[in-house]
């Protein structure tokens, strides 16, 4: 039977939802702020040790020799693991595409500093790090690989020996009659950008507890994990164990935003487990881990970027030429990041041709990993500073010649020419609210007088897709496979009639327990408080994959959603049975199944759920008494991609336009934002503080990579980052508060209209602040298109202003 | 190297005094989570950036991750788990005020930003938003962009100024 999920909350079992669409207090807050939400770190199992990882000093050496004699002989230390052990033990990542992965810990030859060498498990941390400085490690130092093109230079070392060559992949994308395009264009406007390393850092790194059970052969993980099904799968294959051996639980994780890596500090756990007869052990990543080897490191990149634009402002074309720095290979899925843009790579315009020439690059920087928005956000950089090249090239105001590009509300469903459908939407209308919250004229004369007076004010005005609730298929150009990302829940009533809403994951920080929640409260008629949200392990759970790629508030509302069409249809039957007439007489309003023509006469939960699990003399005959159902939700229609990549891939298409004014001080480069402003349309808000949370912590997240945040790496492939000193994540001084509003175009293909949203501002805000850089500067002549426009760069640009 | 000899210390946290022999070299975050089990204070970074680990020593906030066990011998301690009504059970007006005006997300960093409010209140019970932002500015939050934040701040300074005047 096809369950059919309500396409808007007016379509929920009630008069008027509660909960849905308003700002309701999270569920998970009161154990947030009591301190005692278990995160990982907060739980010791019996007889539990402590691992800590040597890591290498060189960015690229042959491991000649460990020696672990003398750690094996402190006091304290029960297990340490070198190569040989992983060697014999596992095997290296699986990656996409394949053959870019290492072993947990190095087995011959190391790629990147910070890479693991051996591990210790002891009684304590403290003592486990006392045995790590007694392992000699002999290394043969080879010539490092700092940057892509030292790296595709033909006598360069190679880092994978059996790859032959550091080029991971090299693909060109065509879409549409692309030469045509810019042949017949009257500007080709062309420029370079370079996008420097930025990453996830979120305030918890990864951790875990890892037990191998001994005497089957099977692996246990407590931990921080986005994706606990994922990663269970994944440990299976790399710890050659059967899946089903493999039980991960998730903790509550102290923020994720992709980056909270974690594959290799588990198998390392799992292993030292495994050596130590099966004793648990903990493995809690320290910020200095992190910032080195923590996956937390995404899109290093050199971009060679063209608009094709007629005389008008119509732009017809745009190419994209993309060297991406992957790092010491892909085990940390950065590759899909190359990919993700197609689902949106002409962001939000009409645009009818368009190429894109990727090249993905091994180097011996750390491998790069997810991190929110996954790719599109430099992408959008590249797009949305080009847009304003072509105003200022034909003199336009760079709103308008976005309004003129738009796509039109009547032409969605759009398909763009990279493939991806986007479902809905209203720029024009979206735009128009934020020039006029912004009083986007007043700004405009106020810059013009502030210029006059020396001052260097600038303003952007950027506009972006962004795609909502991935598929698989979106990633299949750099070898991921499937379609469908099954997301599940399973409601389930006791017999006094108390809900319990099962998921797969855990809480990560956007709230979606609550989503859950309210979800739940409304269909169901219940109290927020009353429906408890527990989450399962993966050995237990229904198919989930968590959190990832804007999608969990939309998939977990469609999982309860169809869960409760499930369960509501069992009830009726119980009713139907109980008042002698048919199923298709009962109803659900408000928490309770009552008769259609006699809405009068009805049954609570409590009495429907007690007569299933308590009185089964009165059941219809055969019925199961369970009060109970799962039901896994994924998006319909997502498509095989084709040659070109093309498919139906993210769902959902949100979008926003940010206002931004910014000044540049002449002396310094500082930039300071004066003041910020965006409307957004991302459908249903499901809870408007939820929404709007995520949107200023994106912004967040997004000032910090187009002013601040850089790994930098000198020219031997040495970082120098390596604490919160030299990785400057935006304190509460640096983040703009910025004045939101929104318009609402609701999904007509995603459950109560609701499109993915927990990426939103990162897709635009780095844009929207480096065209506002580039505002402000041209009076003088001069642009900068490298990230973060630190006050170094942009005074470097600044004196290039004053030598021309 | 060598193991160290252990130091007895007497650490009155939250009220409750604890005599413990521990390793000099033990930090205080360590010394609440693990020997004491008060896993409420968090610890994001280790090098004193970050705030996360943020307590009260003696009424001033302190980075719990570069404080000593033993250099905390003596003091009165104050961690997230001293705000909550130990007889009522009811959340502290600035747990509360996180709640209401939506000052977390994950909640990792929540204990330490609302130690350092808990300090800051005692001191200026009706703060501008710049005397906010000065005193949380040694505080790092990833989720929220420190909006919400601000506005819980705010919401708890009214609540006790409120609580005061009753």
């Amino acid at each position: 039977m096809a369950i059919k999920i309500p396409a808007l909350p007016e379509q929920l079992p009630t008069a008027q939802p509660r909960f849905v669409g308003r700002e309701v207090q999270r569920v998970e807050d009161p154990g947030l702020v009591s301190g005692t939400a278990e995160f990982i770190d907060n739980l010791a199992l019996p007889g539990m040790l402590h691992c800590a990882i040597l890591r290498s000093p060189h960015p690229h050496a042959r491991v000649v020799g460990v020696d672990t004699r003398a750690a094996e002989a402190l006091p304290g230390v029960l297990a340490v693991l070198t190569g040989e052990d992983v060697r014999r033990w596992s095997n290296p990542a699986y990656t996409a595409p394949e053959g870019w992965g290492a072993y947990c810990i190095a087995v011959d030859k190391v790629r990147f500093v910070g890479e693991p060498v051996a591990a210790v498990a002891a009684v304590n941390r403290y003592v486990a790090e006392d045995a790590l400085e007694l392992i000699r490690v002999d290394y043969d130092v080879l010539k490092p690989v700092p940057t892509p093109a030292v790296a595709m230079a033909p006598d360069a070392p190679v880092l994978f020996e059996e790859r032959g060559s550091n080029v991971i992949q090299s693909r060109v994308y065509n879409w549409g009659d692309v030469d045509r395009v810019f042949a017949e264009a009257d500007h080709v406007v062309q420029n370079t950008f370079r996008w420097n390393r930025v990453g996830a850092n979120p305030t918890e790194t990864f951790g875990c507890i890892c037990q191998w059970d001994i005497s089957d052969d099977s692996l246990t993980c407590h931990g921080a994990y986005q994706t606990p099904r994922f990663w269970a799968m994944a440990r299976a294959l790399a710890l050659n164990l059967p899946t089903n051996k493999v039980r991960v639980i998730p903790h509550p994780m102290g923020g994720g935003f992709g980056g909270k890596g974690g594959p290799r500090g588990t198998d390392i756990a799992a292993l030292l487990s495994r050596k130590s007869g099966g004793r648990p052990v903990k493995y809690i990543e320290d910020r200095m881990e992190y910032l080195l080897a923590g996956f937390g490191q995404s899109w290093d990149r050199y971009y060679d970027a063209a608009l094709a634009v007629k005389a008008d402002g119509t732009v017809t074309g745009l190419k994209v030429k993309l060297i991406d720095d992957q790092g010491a290979g892909t085990e940390g899925w950065g590759t899909i990041s190359v990919a993700k843009p197609l689902a949106a790579f002409t962001g939000a315009y009409r645009i009818e041709a368009a190429q894109y020439d990727t090249v993905l690059v091994a180097t011996n920087r750390a491998p790069t990993g997810p991190y929110r928005g996954y790719g599109p956000p430099p992408h959008f950089l590249v797009l949305e500073s080009l847009m304003d090249m072509a105003a200022r090239r034909l003199g336009m105001d760079p709103a308008e010649l976005r309004r003129r590009n738009y796509i039109r509300p009547d032409q969605f469903p759009y398909t763009i020419p990279s493939g991806n459908e986007y479902d809905s939407g209203n720029y024009e209308a979206v735009l128009d609210k934020v020039l006029a919250m912004s009083d986007y004229r007043g700004l405009r004369e106020s810059q013009a007088r502030w210029r006059a007076d020396g001052r260097l004010i600038g303003i952007g005005v950027v506009s972006t897709v962004e795609p909502g609730v991935f598929d698989w298929n979106a990633y299949a150009t750099v070898g991921v496979q499937g379609i469908g990302v099954p997301e599940g829940a399973k409601v389930a009533f006791d017999m006094l009639g108390n809900l319990t809403v099962v998921v797969g994951f855990n809480l990560q920080g956007q709230g979606q327990f609550t989503v859950a929640a309210q979800v739940a409260a409304d269909y169901w008629g219940l109290d927020l408080g009353a429906v408890k949200v527990a989450s399962a392990p993966t050995d237990i759970g229904p198919p989930s994959f968590g959190q990832g790629g804007s999608r969990l508030g939309v998939a977990i509302t469609g999982a309860v959603l169809g869960a409760s069409e499930k369960l509501k249809a069992i009830f009726c039957q119980v009713v139907a049975h109980l008042m002698q007439t048919t199923p298709d007489q009962v109803e659900l309003m408000d928490g309770r199944l009552r008769l259609k023509a006699n809405p009068q006469v009805g049954m609570s939960l409590a009495e429907v759920a007690g007569t299933m699990l308590g009185r089964s003399d009165l059941l219809p005959p055969g019925m199961e008494p369970c009060p109970e159902a799962t039901f896994v939700w994924t998006a319909e229609g997502r498509t095989m991609p084709d040659d070109q990549g093309r498919c139906r891939s993210y769902l959902t298409a949100a979008n926003a336009t940010h206002v931004v004014m910014v000044e540049v001080d002449r002396d310094t480069g500082r930039t300071d934002i004066l003041k910020y402003f965006i409307v957004d349309d991302c459908g249903t808000r499901l809870n408007l503080a939820n929404v709007e949370g995520q949107l200023q912590g994106a912004l967040a997240q997004g000032v910090g990579a187009a002013l601040y945040e850089e790994y930098v790496y000198n020219d031997e492939a040495q970082p120098l980052v390596t604490t919160f000193v030299d990785y400057l994540m935006p304190t509460i001084h640096e983040v703009p508060m910025a004045t939101k509003d929104f318009v609402v175009t609701p999904s007509p293909v995603a459950p109560l209209g609701a499109k993915g949203c927990g990426e939103g501002a990162i897709h635009t805000t780095p844009a929207a602040v480096l065209c506002a850089i580039n505002d402000a500067l041209a009076p003088l002549g001069v642009e900068i298109t490298e990230t973060p426009a630190s006050p170094h760069r942009v005074w470097k640009t600044l004196r290039r202003a004053r030598a021309g | 190297m060598a193991m160290s000899t252990k130091q007895g210390i007497c650490i009155t946290v939250n009220g409750v005094r604890h005599e413990r022999e521990v390793e000099p070299r033990l930090t205080l975050a360590d010394f609440l989570r693990h020997e004491l089990a008060l896993g409420g204070t968090h610890v994001g970074c280790e090098h004193g950036i970050c705030g996360v680990c943020t307590v009260l020593i003696d009424g001033r906030s302190a980075r719990s991750c570069l404080a000593l066990a033993v250099q905390a011998d003596g003091c009165q301690v104050t961690t997230v788990e001293g705000l909550r009504d130990r007889t009522t059970g009811h959340l502290h007006p600035i747990q509360q005020a996180f709640v209401e005006a939506h000052g977390l997300q994950c909640g990792f960093c929540t204990p330490g930003f609302m130690m350092t409010t808990l300090e800051l209140l005692a001191e200026n019970a009706e703060p501008s938003d710049e005397a906010i932002k000065e005193a949380l500015g040694g505080n790092l939050c990833r989720c929220t962009g420190y909006e919400s934040i601000i506005a819980s701040v705010r919401l708890a300074a009214q609540r006790l100024r409120e609580q005061k005047r009753t």
